[in-house]
C-alpha cells in the first residue's frame, strides 16, 4: 500500500513537471515564418521557421510571442503563426524538437493535404491550379510594405490624426 | 524505471494530455511516448484515431486544411475569371492589401495573403480561406482613392480572419470527412478512404464556392466583414470613410429590379452604410486621408484603362 502511494506520488511528479514543460513550449502552423528582431513584420528576420517547429515562449506582449528556437535565436513571432492549444508535447525530449513526431505525421498524412488535392485534381482537370500557384508565387516583401507605409505615412509613421 | 512505474507515468501523461491539450498535441504526445516505448504502437494509433474524431466544426479545421480548401476555391475562381496580368498593379495591389494585413487580427495564415485583379468589368470581390483576394478591375475602377481601396480588401481580408468562409461548409460534410479521418488506425489512408475524403472535400469546396460566388454570406457576417474593416483600416493609419464613400456609390447605382453579382451575394448598401457610419463615429480618432496616398493611386489605376 505504502510503496503504491509512494508511486501514486513520483506519477504526480512527473505529471506536473510535464504540464510546467509544456505551457512554456508553443508550435508554429503556418508554412514558414520569420522570428524577427522586434515586434513587428518588417523587423529584421533572425530565423526561418517552418509548420511544425517548436519554440520555447518567453513571453506574449500585443499579439506578438517572444520566443527562444532550439539553436538559442531569441526573437518574435505573431500569434496568429502559433499553434495556441497551450499544451503540446514537442518539445520533449531532444530528438523530437526537430522530427516530425509519428502523431503528426499522421495529421497531416490524413486531413485535407496534398495528397487530397492532388486526387481532386486528376479528376477535375478544370481547376485552374496553375494560375493559384502565380498567385502564390507573387509576394511583395516586408521592406517593401515597410517602405510602402513610410511614403503614404501609414502605420508607426502615420501621424494626422 | 521499472516496467510498473513506468507504465503509471505513462498512462498520467496521457491522461494529462487528453485532459489537457487540443487534437494535434494529443497525436504528437503519443507519437513521442510510443517512440520512447512508453505506449504500443497500437495504443498510439488508437488515441490518434480518437483525437481525430472528436473534430467536429469548421473551428477544427487547421490552418494547413484551410489552405487547401483556399487553393481549391481559388483555382475554380479562376477558371471562370482571366486575371490583370499588370505585375506593376499586381505588386500596388499586394502592397496595399499587406499593409492592412499587417493590422489586422489575422496577418498570418498557412499560406500567407495574396491579392489579384480579375479582368471584369463587373464588380466584385471575393476572399477564398486562407487568404486567397480576388478584385475585379470593375471594382478597382469604381475606388476613388487608396482609402477605398484599402477599406475593400479590408472587407475581404476580415472575411479570412473570421473564418467566414470555411463557415459555409454544410456541418454533415464535416462531421463525415473528420469520420474517415479518425476511422482508421493506420497512419495513411487507404485509397477507398483517399476516394472518400477527396469527395467530401469537393463537397466542401462546391459549399465555399457557391456562397462566394452564388448565394452570398449570412447578412450577419457582411456585417462582421465591414466592421472589421472599419477596425483594420483605421489601425493601418487609413481614414475610415473609404468604405462609406464606396457604399454610397453602390447604393446611388444599385440597378432596379432583379439583381446579380456584388448586388445579389451581398445586403444592400443602405443597410450596410448605416451600420458602417455608427462604427466609423465610435473610433476614438480616425486618421486623415492624405493626398500622397490618393495621388499614387490615380497613377497607379491609369495602368488598369
Amino acid at each position: 500500500m505504502k510503496k503504491r502511494l509512494r508511486l501514486g506520488a513520483l506519477a504526480l511528479a512527473v505529471l506536473l513537471v510535464f504540464v510546467y514543460l509544456l505551457a512554456e513550449t508553443i508550435t508554429v502552423k503556418v508554412k514558414t515564418t520569420s522570428v524577427r528582431r522586434d515586434p513587428k513584420f518588417y523587423a529584421a528576420s533572425l530565423a526561418t521557421i517552418k509548420s511544425g517547429t517548436a519554440l520555447q515562449k518567453l513571453a506574449l506582449k500585443n499579439g506578438w510571442f517572444q520566443v527562444k528556437t532550439k539553436d538559442g535565436v531569441t526573437g518574435w513571432v505573431h500569434s496568429s503563426a502559433i499553434d495556441t492549444r497551450k499544451f503540446d508535447l514537442t518539445a520533449l525530449g531532444g530528438a523530437q524538437q526537430t522530427q516530425a513526431s509519428s502523431g503528426e505525421v499522421a495529421l497531416a498524412a490524413k486531413g485535407f493535404n496534398k495528397r487530397v488535392e492532388d486526387q481532386y485534381r486528376v479528376q477535375n482537370a478544370a481547376a485552374n491550379y496553375a494560375g493559384v500557384d502565380k498567385m502564390e508565387k507573387f509576394t511583395v516583401l516586408p521592406a517593401e510594405v515597410e517602405e510602402f507605409l513610410k511614403r503614404g505615412k501609414l502605420g508607426e509613421f502615420g501621424g494626422g490624426r | 524505471m521499472n516496467a510498473r512505474l513506468r507504465a503509471v507515468t505513462g498512462f498520467a501523461a496521457v491522461a494529462a494530455m487528453a485532459l489537457l491539450s487540443g487534437c494535434s498535441a494529443v497525436q504528437k504526445g503519443a507519437g513521442i511516448l510510443a517512440s520512447q516505448g512508453k505506449i504500443s504502437e497500437k495504443d498510439r494509433a488508437a488515441i490518434v484515431g480518437t483525437s481525430q474524431a472528436l473534430r467536429s466544426t469548421f473551428a477544427d479545421i487547421t490552418d494547413e486544411e484551410e489552405y487547401y480548401i483556399g487553393r481549391a476555391v481559388s483555382a475554380l475562381i479562376l477558371s471562370r475569371y482571366k486575371t490583370v496580368d499588370d505585375d506593376a498593379f499586381t505588386r500596388y495591389l499586394n502592397l496595399v492589401g499587406m499593409a492592412v494585413v499587417y493590422n489586422s487580427d489575422r496577418p498570418e495564415t498557412y499560406g500567407g495573403y495574396h491579392f489579384t485583379v480579375l479582368d471584369s468589368d463587373e464588380v466584385n470581390a471575393m476572399a477564398a480561406p486562407g487568404g486567397f483576394v480576388f478584385v475585379t478591375k470593375g471594382l478597382v475602377r469604381r475606388c476613388g482613392d487608396e482609402e477605398t481601396l484599402a477599406a475593400i480588401l479590408a472587407h475581404e481580408v476580415g472575411h479570412v480572419a473570421a473564418r467566414h468562409g470555411l463557415q459555409s461548409i454544410k456541418k454533415s460534410r464535416l462531421v463525415d470527412a473528420f469520420g474517415v479521418i479518425g476511422s482508421t488506425a493506420a497512419s495513411q489512408l487507404n485509397s477507398e478512404e483517399l476516394t472518400k475524403l477527396t469527395g467530401l472535400f469537393e463537397g466542401a469546396l462546391g459549399d465555399v464556392l457557391e456562397t462566394l460566388v452564388g448565394r452570398g454570406y449570412d447578412r450577419k457576417y457582411e456585417f462582421e466583414a465591414d466592421a472589421l474593416s472599419v477596425k483594420f483600416i483605421a489601425q493601418t493609419g487609413y481614414n475610415p470613410a473609404g468604405l462609406a464613400a464606396f457604399l454610397t456609390t453602390m447604393e446611388r447605382d444599385k440597378p432596379s429590379g432583379p439583381v446579380a453579382g456584388w448586388f445579389k451575394t451581398h445586403p444592400s448598401p443602405a443597410d450596410r452604410l448605416t451600420r458602417v457610419r455608427a462604427e466609423i463615429a465610435a473610433l476614438e480618432s480616425a486618421p486623415a486621408k492624405l493626398d500622397i496616398r490618393t495621388a499614387r493611386f490615380a497613377a497607379e489605376l491609369e495602368r488598369l484603362k
